[in-house]
């Protein structure tokens, strides 16, 4: 390929820009040198000028009005269910089953193993908590740092300049899983944590809260701790999705809604800027009168404030009134 | 006194529509980077769709209107386009731009829409329609650019879609051939041979159309 030709490759470049200062010198020069190359240039610069005579069109207005109406709900956004295919659970149970009867004939051919009963010795579980603060002696740290721990907030001291040593401080973060049933107290505990505490722009608290509708919404699961700490999501997350998401849980743990998280309720009915808060709001006071639970006066002049007010939002006012209507029917 | 039943009914059918966008936040999405609210969107929160759409539609419109020459397609794109971030915002790594990754679904619709043969057929009918007429240049210089819009357009028709849609990213939406790359599926050699070719198509029917070297010495 000739110099004319490579040129004539980067011309489109040359127009856009793209070349690096040094390409681009090095062109023009060719350019102004070469008689054909420059008559070409001239033709590319002027198609390129042209090309911009065709304008920007407007977007119609249907087109956001469509686009922001037919914006699907969380609930619709699901990742779609695949089917695994039937020879895979095949293979897989065949692959058991060669398992289990080899390692029976394997252990059947020869005499059967004896064990020598051995004394069995239960260490006591030392207490782990997951916020201790460990001050550890260098010597006792391995000096292969190996998994790449996630060190963060380093920090340098020397607690006492008249020793020969120095400290560095660091908090590091390792996997932790911890397991339990869901009324146990560490576990209601560490749920309240996340659901309190995780960071607000994490997607982990959407989840947390997903995780506890599936989990504390079963009989003999619901917890007054975790209901109040939907309470505080309900009072201070500043995303409505999360807040929706909250008062949505609380309607389906009415017995475990002690007064602090009724008056959580009571108030993102009154001053929640988002309608829709304020409906999941009527429908978690609702679910509570229905389970027997006497509304505090406080709910029901609230409810009764918002099916009279003229400037609420109509839902609300009408959900509002039905709510009445079925406390008092 | 007791609602209308049918009344009630209606409005609980349609409490999941009721997320009214509130001025406060509209103005607070504005100050927050595409990253920032594609993180929102991730977390189930929809209520950045309308800034994003605000800061994208008229690109993703013109790109598929240009490359449709249909003005119908062209919305029905904009509106899938978008309606598939929010389905498939998981897919958005936040290390890529926003622009790149929404006109990489919007090339792939409009892939799709000419594959079929029936939009095919139809699709060279719908030119240039709703352009606006410029009112600041005078008569002849309108006429002259209303010429040239035709003759761009009809060129544009000339090239093939591979063509189309490198040139039509790389002149009007400013994308680098890594971007546009990205966005074809192909390796950043064959979007410097599809630009150059388009332009070669290009060149040589805008300048036949003005009478060729003639005019082009001209300048």
């Amino acid at each position: 390929m000739s110099e004319c030709d490579l040129m004539r490759e980067s011309m489109p470049l040359l127009l856009s820009e793209s070349l690096d200062p040094a390409r681009r010198e090095l062109s023009h020069q060719h350019i102004e040198q070469c008689a054909a190359c420059n008559r070409e240039w001239l033709a590319y610069r002027e198609t390129w000028r042209m090309m911009g005579d065709l304008p920007e069109v407007e977007v119609p207005a249907r087109v956001r009005e469509r686009f922001l109406a037919s914006i699907p709900t969380v609930d619709e956004v699901v990742v779609p269910f695949r089917k695994r295919p039937a020879a895979r659970w095949l293979a897989q149970a065949a692959a058991v089953v060669l398992l289990v009867g080899g390692s029976y004939w394997i252990g059947h051919r020869g005499a059967a193993v004896r064990l020598q009963p051995t004394p069995a010795t239960i260490n006591a579980v030392a207490p782990y908590s997951i916020a201790e603060s460990r001050v550890l002696p260098a010597r006792s740290v391995s000096p292969n740092i190996e998994g790449r721990p996630d060190i963060q907030n380093v920090s340098f001291n020397d607690p006492n300049p008249n020793d020969s040593e120095i400290g560095l401080s660091f908090d590091i973060t390792s996997h932790v899983t911890v397991t339990g049933k869901p009324t146990d107290k560490s576990m209601v505990r560490l749920m309240r944590y996340v659901l309190e505490n995780e960071d607000r722009m994490s997607p982990n608290r959407s989840r947390a809260i997903d995780w506890v509708r599936a989990t504390y919404s079963q009989p003999g699961n619901a917890d007054p701790e975790i209901a109040e700490a939907l309470g505080n999501v309900l009072r201070n997350d500043e995303h409505q999705g999360v807040r929706i998401k909250a008062a949505e849980t609380l309607n389906r743990m009415p017995g475990a809604m002690a007064f602090e998280t009724r008056a959580a309720l009571i108030q993102a009915l009154k001053s929640d800027p988002n309608p829709s808060v304020r409906l999941k709001a009527i429908e978690a006071l609702t679910s509570l009168a229905r389970s027997g639970v006497t509304l505090d006066p406080a709910a029901v002049d609230m409810l009764r404030q918002k099916a009279s007010q003229d400037d609420e939002n109509l839902y609300v006012r009408v959900k509002a009134a039905e709510a009445l209507s079925n406390i008092h029917p | 006194m007791k609602p209308p039943r049918r009344l009630l009914a209606w409005a609980v059918r349609n409490l999941s529509k009721m997320f009214p966008s509130k001025s406060t936040e509209k103005r607070e999405m504005k100050h927050l980077s595409d990253q920032e609210l594609m993180r929102l969107v991730q977390a189930g929160d929809f209520s950045p769709a309308s800034e994003i759409y605000d800061r994208y539609s008229s690109r993703i419109y013109n790109f598929a209107y240009r490359f449709l020459r249909n003005s119908e397609a062209a919305e029905d794109a904009t509106q899938e386009v978008f309606v598939k971030m929010l389905k498939h915002a998981n897919q958005f790594h936040g290390d890529a731009k926003l622009s790149t990754w929404l006109f990489s679904i919007t090339a792939n619709w409009c892939r799709d829409y000419l594959r079929k043969a029936d939009n095919r057929a139809k699709d060279s009918e719908d030119v240039l329609v709703t352009l606006p007429a410029p009112s600041e240049f005078s008569p002849d210089r309108t006429l002259e650019q209303r010429e040239n819009q035709l003759r761009i357009q009809k060129a544009l028709t000339a090239l093939t879609p591979e063509q189309r849609e490198a040139i039509l990213l790389s002149r009007y939406q400013g994308l680098s051939y890594a971007e546009i790359a990205q966005i074809s599926g192909c390796s950043e050699g064959a979007v410097k041979t599809r630009v150059f070719r388009a332009m070669e198509t290009l060149k040589k029917a805008l300048a036949g159309e003005r009478g060729g070297d003639r005019c082009l010495n001209a300048i």
